[in-house]
């Protein structure tokens, strides 16, 4: 009996602390180490920000070139699935063109009038508003089974603060939650830690979207006894007072789930508001 | 034109360099687009696979420096990848030092143990001294398709190891 402890104990010893030929450090020193890393991390120490930022800075750009092949593959593979159906397409798309020109001159006119009406609804602020955007490129969309965010190519340089919301196209798809210098990690809407207050449906009714770390975020905080009906458009109720108050997000699912309107694996490039600069915590 | 000693140490060099392109990388073992629970930790059985056959190859300031990467990459706090690689790297050296031959039950039992202390470690330091809060349902699934697909990887690694040792001995 003693014996097989006295076994364990050399075992666990010597796994700790020998070095082996092409070992240059003990494993229990490499702990150490990362230990000490991970608390002065967490513990947000004056030194480490600048640190991280610079590391941060450095690795996204690396892991820039080196996702290149792996993206380049399903554009390879997309590329010729779509050969194949071409031809195929391309008859459709004649007969479909046939049946468009004659509706040609009341789409044209519809147009016109609809891009009137838009200017008189959308207010100067709306305008001003697009004026503070920055586009960004994403960088990196690694999918983890954890947290849900992508990297985005503006950081501190270009005026990007922690909070920030973010936008595809016209919808909100995260907010900022740490800056670097050259870049910024945003964390998207459907990430566990995300949470947005929100209004719906005719009688603005106020809720919090919740990430839930799968592809659909969930409405919580409902009034009592309120049921969720599918297909009711969801937009930011800006009572936090970081997002703009309407910014579209998604639509109801019979779940109480919502849709988000921008796919988040499919992004490409993303706006930061820049008028939202009060900053939130993470 | 490459010689054959150089050919040799690139081949060498293959589970280093693969793991610190799956740190550095975009590519990830979460298939969320075709089965939504379906995620695997190939780094962990990289880690314990070649720490337990061939230490040499992976030496533990690589595997400290793969978990740094790796931690910045995915925005968790710097550290607690490395430190969770290193469990499974100590587990792996324990069972090197206790055992003589392993098969392949034996290892995948081990590797059990190896990734149930590593991603333990991971959550309670995650949960307890970090702003960002993870499912442990999400872990448990990783931990369980990590598992599940250990054998496929240790028949993978282990032809592999087979060159590595052909190569030496020539």
């Amino acid at each position: 009996m003693s014996s097989s402890r006295d076994d364990f104990g050399i075992a666990f010893r010597s796994a700790l602390l020998q070095r082996g030929a092409a070992q240059k450090f003990s494993l229990v020193f490499l702990i150490v180490i990362a230990s000490i890393v991970f608390f002065l991390d967490v513990y947000g120490f004056g030194f480490m920000k600048p640190v991280r930022a610079i590391i941060n800075d450095g690795i996204y750009r690396v892991t820039l070139v080196a996702s290149s092949p792996s993206r380049f593959v399903p554009q390879f593979t997309g590329g010729l699935t779509n050969l194949f159906n071409i031809k195929k397409e391309n008859e459709k798309l004649k007969q479909e063109l046939e049946a468009f020109k004659q509706k040609e001159l009341s789409v044209e006119y519809l147009t016109n009038q609809n891009k009137n009406l838009r200017k008189i609804l959308e207010s100067e602020e709306s305008y001003l508003k697009k004026e503070n955007m920055i586009l960004s490129k994403v960088l990196i969309d690694k999918s983890s089974p954890y947290l849900k965010s992508i990297i985005i190519n503006r950081g501190s340089k270009s005026g990007v603060l922690k909070g920030m919301p973010v936008m595809d196209k016209d919808y909100l798809v995260g907010r900022v939650v740490e800056t670097n210098y050259l870049s910024s990690r945003v964390l998207l809407l459907n990430d566990l830690n995300s949470r947005i207050p929100v209004t719906f449906g005719e009688d603005g009714v106020q809720a919090i979207l919740k990430g839930s770390g799968g592809s659909r975020p969930v409405l919580e905080y409902l009034p009592e006894g309120y049921i969720v009906e599918e297909g009711i458009d969801v937009f930011t109720s800006g009572k936090d007072g970081i997002f703009s108050p309407g910014s579209p997000i998604g639509i109801t699912t019979q779940k109480g789930q919502v849709k988000l309107f921008s796919e988040s694996s499919q992004l490409s490039f993303v706006k930061v508001d820049l008028t939202q600069n009060e900053g939130a915590v993470f | 034109m490459l010689n054959f000693k150089t050919i040799n140490k690139i081949i060498n060099l293959g589970p280093l360099i693969l793991l610190y392109y799956l740190s550095v990388s975009e590519i990830d073992s979460h298939f969320e687009n075709y089965f939504e629970i379906l995620s695997f930790n190939i780094q962990l059985i990289i880690i314990y696979f070649w720490v337990s056959k061939r230490p040499e190859v992976l030496g533990s300031g690589h595997i400290f420096f793969a978990g740094l990467i790796n931690d910045v990459v995915m925005g968790f706090p710097l550290g607690i990848s490395s430190l969770a690689y290193l469990t499974v790297s100590l587990v792996a050296t324990y069972v090197k030092n206790m055992t003589v031959n392993t098969r392949i039950t034996t290892d995948w039992f081990t590797f059990f143990i190896g990734i149930f202390f590593s991603n333990l470690i991971f959550y309670i330091l995650l949960t307890n001294f970090s702003e960002i809060a993870i499912n442990l349902t999400e872990i448990s699934y990783n931990t369980f398709f990590t598992l599940i697909f250990f054998p496929f990887f240790w028949f993978l690694f282990t032809f592999y190891n087979s060159i590595i040792t052909t190569g030496r001995n020539v």
